[in-house]
């Protein structure tokens, strides 16, 4: 963007839209006021900041219900303002911390068509998630964090490569994991073994060919499979693969 | 302008609050109204009324040595040829009309037979021999006070005003002691010359017994001029209380607003603001400014409202104009002040019931001891060691048309305080944001 972070930061900042995790809006004002402040704090004004909320309420969906407070509203249509925010005034860069927590499928959906309505636009979207899946849907790159450090970047297709074309496994058992996590391991065909929460996920070249084996080893031990969960190579794997443990928050 | 935006914004968010709304405007008005029907009522007009009380005099005086007062400074302007005619013709007079309803009785039993029916409240028995005790330089003069034991008020004041009069006697007699004391024989007959000369100060001094009785006044000090005495007695009483309410709250809206800082880094939108480019001392300038802007609406909607419901007045405008920017500067920099030693806003309850209950009470404490000279006398400097007494300080002085000077000196003070914790304050949330 040809701006310095630490000599221009002010010039930075008028180019980023960030969207935090947390709801940060004013409950007691309404949608139409918060984004007006909010316009105005990146620097809008007059005609231009009236059109621009207007467009905002259009493109979030809530020009009919614009003028109620932002405190009566659902989850998801304060999600919805709290992304529209970062929106105003038109950012080359929009950073959007896990938008999508804690709200409906309906409006989870609406938000994942708008960022990748935003992408499509030529937008930069910067975007975090728990959910490999959206991370798998929405990204062009993606980079794994674990304990605050950058494991892995690229693109879907490369970090898969990472574990190969391995199948991942989830089992639950009716014993404890740690009865057979030491036969299975020696099984032909599996690649690795870890247990997290009582799930045993078993990282495998060939599921078909595996999954029997598996089940005769828990059988020779007296253990029971009470459920099989056989998940393709993704980004879950990946993650798994590279740290050993699932996925957390 | 970013900044006012930022003030705009906080003071809608105040004032939509219905809490915050009562306690800015309800609270301090509903207070000074309490006081002001405890006291007098509106339709009456703002007059001080108490229920007369019923007295019956029992005048047997039989007279003494003939001497005459000045009949025009005896309340009634009547003539009295006894002592016991003086003193009927002081609880007679117009000034007493409005307290006292005097009827007469032949004998002493007559009359404490009337106030133990409860015919009267008050029975004053002049004995016979009333003026020649008091003719007698050695003599004592004595009135029977026979009142109904359950009542207090209507005959305290009628005993208070015996006193007065019995007092003002008892100089005449010191008087003419100490001249005949010193003059010599000749001199002897100017004797009831200094009698009357007394008798026209001592009774002229007590003119508007009304007044005198009640004693009420403004507490810090007394008044500095007579036209700036307020109109009535029920004014005086609550002129004090709705300045020190409206200090009081002023200071606790300065630190509830002043508390939308911590509240909105609570809420994830201050980090937020500062995400956007604007920068970090046009932000906090914004808060600052919609704390100082809050406080002023509040301190300007009471001083108007309290002017019309309750027809106080404030003084002139340019003392009246000084506290007040005094009282809304330092009300706003306390506020920041306090709040920049918070963590977060849960603190605020420990901040509101204590810090800002305990400054505000000592800050009115002279109102408090209105009552009591010597208690009022300690009230007003102790009140002075917290910001609220120098406001509520600054109001009275306007209050009471103590000149320009003295109130600029008292607005000084506040903006003394003002500049000091607003530095303070500043300086505490630009190191915690930094």
């Amino acid at each position: 963007m040809g701006h310095s972070i630490r000599s221009d930061p002010l010039d930075v900042k008028s180019v980023l839209g960030v969207v935090p995790q947390d709801i940060a809006l004013y409950e007691d004002l309404t949608a139409r006021e918060n984004l007006t402040f909010w316009g105005k704090m990146y620097g809008l004004r007059g005609a231009a900041l009236k059109a621009r909320v207007n467009e905002m309420l259009d493109i979030i969906g809530l020009r009919d219900r614009a003028n109620e407070r932002v405190g009566k509203y659902s989850g998801g249509m304060k999600r919805r303002v709290n992304i529209g925010v970062a929106l105003l005034h038109k950012p080359k860069v929009i950073y959007l911390d896990e938008p999508t927590v804690g709200i409906d499928p309906q409006s989870r959906r609406n938000i994942l068509d708008s960022v990748v309505a935003l992408k499509n636009e030529g937008m930069t979207v910067l975007y975090t998630s728990h959910y490999m899946e959206e991370a798998q849907e929405l990204s062009d790159h993606i980079a794994i964090m674990d304990h605050g450090k950058l494991i892995a970047c690229g693109t879907h297709e490369e970090l898969v490569k990472l574990v190969g074309q391995r199948t991942r496994i989830d089992l639950t058992l009716n014993v404890e994991a740690s009865r057979v996590l030491g036969s299975w391991q020696t099984v032909e065909g599996v690649a690795r073994v870890s247990a997290e929460e009582g799930t045993i996920s078993v990282l495998v070249e060939d599921s078909n060919r595996v999954l029997p084996r598996l089940f005769e080893a828990a059988t020779r031990l007296s253990a029971r499979i009470t459920s099989v969960d056989i998940r393709e190579p993704n980004l879950e794997a990946v993650f798994l693969h590279l740290t050993g443990r699932a996925l957390r928050d | 302008m970013k900044a006012l935006d930022i003030a705009l914004k906080d003071m809608t968010r105040s004032f939509r609050s219905a809490f915050a709304v009562i306690f800015m405007f309800g609270i301090p008005l509903l207070v000074t109204g309490m006081f002001y029907f405890m006291f007098g009522n509106i339709a009456s007009g703002g007059e001080f009324n108490l229920p007369k009380t019923k007295v019956v005099i029992a005048n047997l005086d039989e007279g003494g040595p003939k001497f005459q007062v000045s009949t025009k400074n005896i309340p009634g302007s009547r003539d009295a040829d006894t002592m016991g005619e003086l003193v009927v013709a002081g609880l007679q007079s117009e000034e007493m009309a409005d307290l006292i309803e005097v009827s007469f009785a032949r004998g002493a039993e007559a009359a404490r037979a009337a106030v133990d029916r409860q015919e009267a409240q008050v029975a004053i028995i002049i004995p016979a021999d009333f003026s020649r005790q008091f003719a007698d330089l050695d003599g004592k003069a004595v009135i029977e006070f026979y009142q109904d034991p359950t009542l207090t008020i209507g005959p305290g004041i009628i005993r208070l005003i015996l006193n007065r009069f019995m007092d003002g006697m008892s100089g005449v007699k010191i008087a003419v002691n100490v001249f005949l004391d010193e003059a010599d024989t000749q001199a002897y007959a100017l004797a009831g010359q200094v009698v009357r000369q007394y008798l026209d100060i001592s009774l002229a001094q007590t003119e508007n017994l009304e007044e005198v009785l009640l004693d009420v006044r403004a507490p810090a000090s007394a008044p500095a001029n007579d036209s700036a005495e307020s109109p009535n007695l029920l004014l005086r009483i609550v002129s004090p209380i709705m300045g020190g309410m409206l200090v009081f709250y002023a200071f606790f809206t300065g630190t509830s607003t002043a508390q939308s800082i911590l509240k909105e880094e609570e809420e994830r939108t201050l980090p937020r603001l500062f995400t956007t480019p604007t920068p970090q001392a046009t932000i906090l300038s914004g808060k600052f400014l919609a704390v100082f802007l809050t406080v002023l609406v509040q301190v300007v909607v009471l001083l108007v409202a309290a002017r019309l419901i309750f027809g106080i007045q404030w003084g002139d405008f340019l003392p009246a104009a000084l506290t007040a920017v005094g009282t809304v500067f330092s009300a706003s920099s306390f506020g920041i002040f306090v709040n920049s030693f918070l963590k977060n806003t849960r603190q605020g309850g420990v901040l509101f019931g204590g810090v800002l209950t305990m400054t505000g009470m000592i800050g009115m404490i002279g109102i408090f001891a209105m009552n009591s000279p010597a208690a009022a006398r300690l009230g007003d400097t102790v009140s002075l060691l917290v910001p609220q007494g120098w406001a509520v300080h600054g109001l009275l002085q306007a209050m009471n048309g103590q000149p320009v000077t003295s109130v600029l000196t008292t607005a000084l003070v506040m903006l003394a305080w003002s500049a000091t914790f607003f530095a303070i304050g500043v300086w505490r949330f630009n190191k915690r944001y930094a």
